[in-house]
C-alpha cells in the first residue's frame, strides 16, 4: 500500500485526469466488497445480479472484489458456481456469459464461518489483504450485512475484533452497509445503533432502503425542485390533502416467520413509506448532496405531529387478510400462511393519518396506507389540490373534481395529472381528464433495479439514498405509540378484509371521517 | 395499435394523413437527411428504433431517389388507442426532385414546436451546400458521422474546419461517442493511484482501427487532457517539451478501433479486442506490468450513440476542446 493509495477515497477517481469530462467521471475507488449472509435468499436474487450488471455496465472499479460470508461449507469455486447460478436465474441482462463471466469470477471468493467465531473474521480479514495484495483493492473495504437483523450487531462486534473495523484501515476506507429493518422498535433500534456506532462512525454506515434506489422515488426531487411551477402550489393554500399507497398483491411468501414479528407497520410504513413522506413534504434542500438533503427530510419528520393514544383509534387502522381472490385466483388467508401462527394478530394492513407541524404544511392532512395481498399492486403518491374557490363553468350535474398530481412508482413509473376540461359541443359540460407521463415510453430506457444504483453509490461514497440514522430514529418515534396500543390491544375482528379487496373497512372510517377517501387501487 | 399510410407528397396530403393521430408525449424533433442510397435503409433503420423508444416527431429527407415521389405517413401508438394517444409520428419524404425552398417548408410545417430539433445529417460530408445551410438553422443539435462510410480521415477534417467557423452550433459526432468505452478503458489503467504518474511519461500513442476519425479523436482527447500541443500535422510535445507520437495504423472493420497501446518511459499499456467483438482484453507490460483484465465493449451500436447524443442536452466540452486540439493536429 502506498501513502497515496491511501488518501483514494477522496481523490482517487477526481485526481485521474483522463476521468473529467467522462460520463464514468463517478466511478468507484478500487474495493473488496464482503457479503454477510452470501448464500441467502436477497443474494441470490438481488445483491449478486446486481454485481455482475454493475459489471457489465462498466461501473465497477477495475480492481475490485467480492468476497461471500455466511456458515455454509463451500470452496470458492462451489461459491462462484452458486452466484453464476444466480445470475443465470435472477440477471435482468440474462444468463453470464464468457468470456466477462470467467474474468469477473476469479474475483469472487468465499469464507465459511460462524459468526460467533472471530478466528473466521480474521480470516475474512486475511482474503482482503490478499484481494489487496493480488486484485489491487487498495485497501477499500465496503461490507454488506445481508443477514437476518437480529446478527447485525453480533457482526458489526466481531468486525472490530477481527481488526477489520476503520479504526483498524488507516490506509483506506471501511463502510458497511446494513439492510432494513433497522431494529424492530425504537428501543432496539437505538441499542443497534449503539452498537455500530461503536465501531463505525455514521458518515461510514449506509441503512439501505431499496425503495429510494427507485427511479421514480428520486424523481420526487426532480419533479418538486427542478421544475418552477410546483412549489408555489407545493403548500397548505392549494394542497388539500396527500395520500401514500404502497399496495402489494403478493402475501407474505416465504418470508412468514419474520413477517409475523413485524407487520405492516413495521415493514412498511416506518421505512419506505416515511421516506416517501419526507421526500414529498420536505422543504428546497441548500444543495444536492447527502447532508443537504438527509437534513430536510430530517427536519420534516421532526415536524410530524405525535399521535396521541387517545387518537390512535381515529387516526389509524390495521387489517389483515383472509381468504380471498388474487388475479382469479383462490388465495389462504393470513394466518395460513407459512410459519405464520395460527391465532397471529399481526396487521397486513396498517393505515395512518399524521399531520405534519409547520409552515407549508399546517392542516393538511396526510394518508399513508400499506397492505399485502389488496386488489392491485400500486405504490403511489397522490397531492390532491383544494376545490375551486368559485364554480364558473359546468352544467348542473357535472361533477368538478379537484385537480389531482400523481406520482406513479409501481408498477407504472410516471406522473399523471387530473384536471378538468370542457367537453366538446354546444354546452359547457366539464370532465376530468388525466395527463399522463410514462417514464419507460418518456426516456425509452428501462430503469436499472434499485439494488444496482445503491451499491454503485456506496462504493462511490454517495450517501444520498441512504438513511441517516436521525431520520431512522424519528420515524421509529412517529409510529411507537402505534404500534404500542395495537400490542396492548390485539383486534378481534381478524381476519378483517377478504385478499383480493381494497382493504380493511377501518380505514375506509379512518379516513370518511376527515372528509376524504381512498384513491381506488 | 400502429397507423401506417403512403400519400402523395404534397404538404397537404400528408398534414392530412397526420391529423388523424394526436400525441401525448413528444421529446422531439428528429429531422434525417439522406442521399447515400447504399446507406439509405442503414439509416432509416437506426432511425426507426430511435423513434420507436422516444416520442417524437421524425421526418425523413429521402435525397437517394430511392422513393417514387410519394410519402409515408406512420403513427406509433401506446396500447389500443393511438387514435388519441401516439407516442411517435413518422414522416418519410421523397425530396430528391425539390429545391431547398420545398424541403424547408416541410420541416416548417410539419415539425412540433416548443421541443427540440435534432438534425441528424448523414450526407458523407458537412459541406457547404444549400440543402445544409437551410436546414441548420431550424436544429437545435447538428449530429453527424465523421467516419460514416469512410475509413480516411476527410470527414473528421471538414468537421473540424466546420466547427471553426460554427462554433455555436451545439455539435454531436457519433465517431466520437463511439471511442467513450476506449476512454474509461484507457482512464482505468491510471484508476491506480501508484500508475498515475505514467500520464505524463507517455512517449507515443499507437492506435489501429477501421477509420480515421476514432483514433484521431483519442488521440485529440489524450492531449487535451495531458496538456499535450500539436505542433504539426499529427506532431505532439508533452507538457516538458518532449514529442508524443501518434501513431495510426488501419486494420478492422470500418468505424471499430481494433487495439490501441500507451507507451510510457516505462511500461506498455495494451488493449485489444478479443475474438468476441464486444470485449476488450487490457493488460500492462513492463515496469509496472498488470495481469490482463475484459472488458465489455458496451453500447457502441449506433442506435446506442444516437440515443446518449439526443439524451445529452447542450454543449460537449470536452469534444469541443478535443475539436480544438485537432484543428492543428490536422493541419
Amino acid at each position: 500500500m502506498t501513502a497515496t493509495a491511501a488518501q483514494s477515497s477522496g481523490d482517487g477517481v477526481a485526481a485521474n485526469p483522463l476521468r473529467e469530462g467522462l460520463s464514468s467521471s463517478r466511478i468507484a475507488d478500487p474495493c473488496s466488497i464482503t457479503f454477510f449472509g452470501a448464500t441467502g435468499d436477497l443474494m441470490k436474487r438481488m445483491l449478486m445480479p446486481a454485481m455482475w450488471n454493475l459489471r457489465l455496465e462498466d461501473l465497477l472499479p477495475s480492481n475490485f472484489a467480492i468476497v461471500g460470508f455466511s456458515r455454509t461449507e463451500m470452496t470458492d469455486d462451489e461459491f462462484r458456481a452458486d452466484m453464476r447460478d444466480s445470475i443465470d436465474q435472477f440477471s435482468r441482462t440474462g444468463k453470464a456469459t464468457e468470456p466477462l463471466w470467467s474474468d469477473f469470477a476469479k474475483r469472487l471468493s468465499y469464507v465459511s464461518g460462524d459468526f460467533d467465531d472471530t478466528a473466521c473474521f480474521h480470516k475474512l480479514r486475511e482474503a482482503l489483504e490478499r484481494n489487496d495484495k493480488e486484485l489491487g483493492t487498495a485497501g477499500n473495504r465496503l461490507f454488506y450485512l445481508s443477514t437476518p437483523p437480529s446478527i447485525f450487531a453480533k457482526i458489526v462486534d466481531q468486525l472490530e475484533k477481527g481488526g477489520l473495523g476503520p479504526a483498524d484501515n488507516p490506509q483506506g476506507w471501511t463502510r458497511i452497509i446494513i439492510e432494513k429493518p433497522f431494529g424492530t422498535d425504537l428501543e432496539s433500534a437505538r441499542a443497534l445503533q449503539a452498537e455500530v456506532q461503536k465501531v463505525f462512525p455514521e458518515k461510514q454506515i449506509y441503512r439501505i432502503d431499496h425503495y429510494l434506489g427507485k427511479e421514480p422515488v428520486q424523481d420526487i426531487m426532480a419533479l418538486r425542485f427542478a421544475n418552477i411551477i410546483f412549489e408555489p402550489i407545493w403548500n397548505r393554500r392549494y394542497v388539500d390533502s396527500v395520500q401514500i399507497t404502497a399496495a402489494e398483491t403478493v402475501g407474505v411468501e416465504l418470508r412468514g416467520g419474520y413477517y409475523d414479528n413485524a407487520g405492516a407497520l413495521r415493514d412498511m410504513i416506518q421505512n419506505h413509506v416515511m421516506n416517501l413522506l419526507a421526500l414529498v413534504a420536505m422543504e428546497p434542500p441548500v444543495a444536492a448532496d447527502a447532508d443537504a438533503i438527509r437534513d430536510e427530510k430530517y427536519k420534516l419528520l421532526r415536524a410530524v405531529r405525535p399521535i396521541e393514544s387517545d387518537r390512535i383509534s381515529l387516526d389509524a387502522a390495521r387489517g389483515q387478510y383472509g381468504r380471498g381472490t388474487i388475479n382469479g385466483v383462490p388465495v389462504v388467508a393470513y394466518r395460513e400462511e407459512p410459519d405464520v401462527r395460527p391465532d397471529s394478530n399481526t396487521e397486513t394492513y396498517a393505515a395512518v393519518q399524521l399531520w405534519i407541524d409547520n409552515w407549508r404544511w399546517a392542516d393538511v392532512p396526510f394518508f399513508l396506507r400499506s397492505g399485502k395481498r389488496l386488489a392491485r399492486k400500486n405504490s403511489e403518491v397522490a397531492i390532491r389540490f383544494r376545490s375551486l374557490p368559485h364554480r364558473l363553468f359546468g352544467e348542473v350535474g357535472d361533477a368538478l373534481d379537484n385537480n389531482v398530481l400523481i406520482m406513479k412508482i409501481q408498477p407504472e413509473e410516471g406522473i399523471s395529472l387530473g384536471f378538468n376540461a370542457k367537453v366538446p359541443g354546444p354546452k359547457m359540460h366539464i370532465r376530468s381528464v388525466s395527463m399522463d407521463f410514462n417514464y419507460g415510453s418518456g426516456f425509452g430506457v428501462v430503469s436499472a433495479p434499485a439494488y444496482e444504483r445503491l451499491i454503485g453509490d456506496a462504493m462511490r461514497g454517495d450517501a444520498t439514498l441512504f438513511t441517516r440514522w436521525d431520520a431512522v430514529e424519528t420515524a421509529w418515534q412517529i409510529v411507537m405509540p402505534i404500534l404500542d396500543f395495537w400490542q396492548g390491544n390485539p383486534d378481534g375482528d381478524f381476519p378483517n378484509y377478504a385478499a383480493g379487496s381494497q382493504g380493511p373497512a377501518g380505514a375506509d372510517r379512518m379516513i370518511e371521517m376527515a372528509g376524504n377517501e381512498w384513491r381506488k387501487l | 395499435m400502429n397507423r401506417e399510410a403512403t400519400v402523395g407528397a404534397s404538404l397537404d396530403a400528408i398534414t392530412s394523413e397526420l391529423s388523424h393521430t394526436g400525441k401525448s408525449t413528444s421529446t422531439l424533433n428528429l429531422v434525417v437527411w439522406i442521399d447515400d442510397p447504399d446507406r439509405r435503409d442503414w439509416i432509416v433503420e437506426r432511425a426507426g428504433r430511435l423513434a420507436s423508444k422516444h416520442p417524437s416527431f421524425t421526418l425523413i429527407l429521402d435525397h437517394t431517389g430511392k422513393r417514387k415521389g410519394d410519402a409515408t405517413v406512420s403513427a406509433q401508438g401506446r396500447g389500443d388507442d393511438a387514435q388519441t394517444s401516439a407516442q411517435g409520428e413518422r414522416v418519410d419524404i421523397d425530396v430528391a426532385g425539390l429545391d431547398t425552398a420545398a424541403i424547408e417548408s416541410y420541416v416548417n410545417a410539419l415539425c412540433a414546436a416548443g421541443v427540440p430539433t435534432v438534425l441528424w445529417w448523414s450526407g458523407a460530408r458537412v459541406e457547404s451546400r444549400p440543402i445544409f445551410e437551410v436546414l441548420l438553422p431550424h436544429a437545435g443539435m447538428l449530429l453527424v458521422d465523421s467516419s460514416g462510410a469512410l475509413r480516411d480521415e476527410s470527414g473528421i477534417a471538414r468537421l473540424v474546419a466546420f466547427h471553426r467557423t460554427h462554433a455555436d452550433v451545439v455539435l454531436r459526432d457519433l465517431a466520437w461517442l463511439r471511442i467513450g468505452p476506449w476512454q474509461d478503458m484507457i482512464a482505468g489503467f491510471f484508476d491506480d493511484p501508484a500508475l498515475r504518474q505514467e500520464l505524463f511519461s507517455i512517449r507515443r500513442l499507437y492506435v489501429a482501427s477501421g477509420s480515421a476519425s476514432e483514433a484521431l479523436y483519442l488521440g485529440g482527447w489524450l492531449a487535451t487532457r495531458l496538456g499535450w500541443t500539436a505542433t504539426a500535422h499529427e506532431h505532439l510535445i508533452d507538457r516538458s517539451g518532449k514529442p508524443v507520437a501518434l501513431v495510426r495504423e488501419r486494420e478492422g472493420e470500418i468505424r471499430r478501433i481494433q487495439r490501441i497501446c500507451l507507451d510510457s518511459e516505462t511500461s506498455w499499456y495494451h488493449g485489444e479486442v478479443t475474438a468476441n467483438a464486444h470485449v476488450v482484453k487490457v493488460w500492462s507490460e513492463g515496469e509496472k506490468a498488470r495481469e490482463p483484465r475484459l472488458f465489455p465493449l458496451r453500447a457502441i451500436d449506433n442506435t446506442s450513440l444516437l440515443e446518449r447524443a439526443i439524451l445529452e442536452s447542450g454543449t460537449d466540452e470536452l469534444f469541443e476542446q478535443t475539436l480544438r486540439t485537432l484543428e492543428t493536429l490536422l493541419e
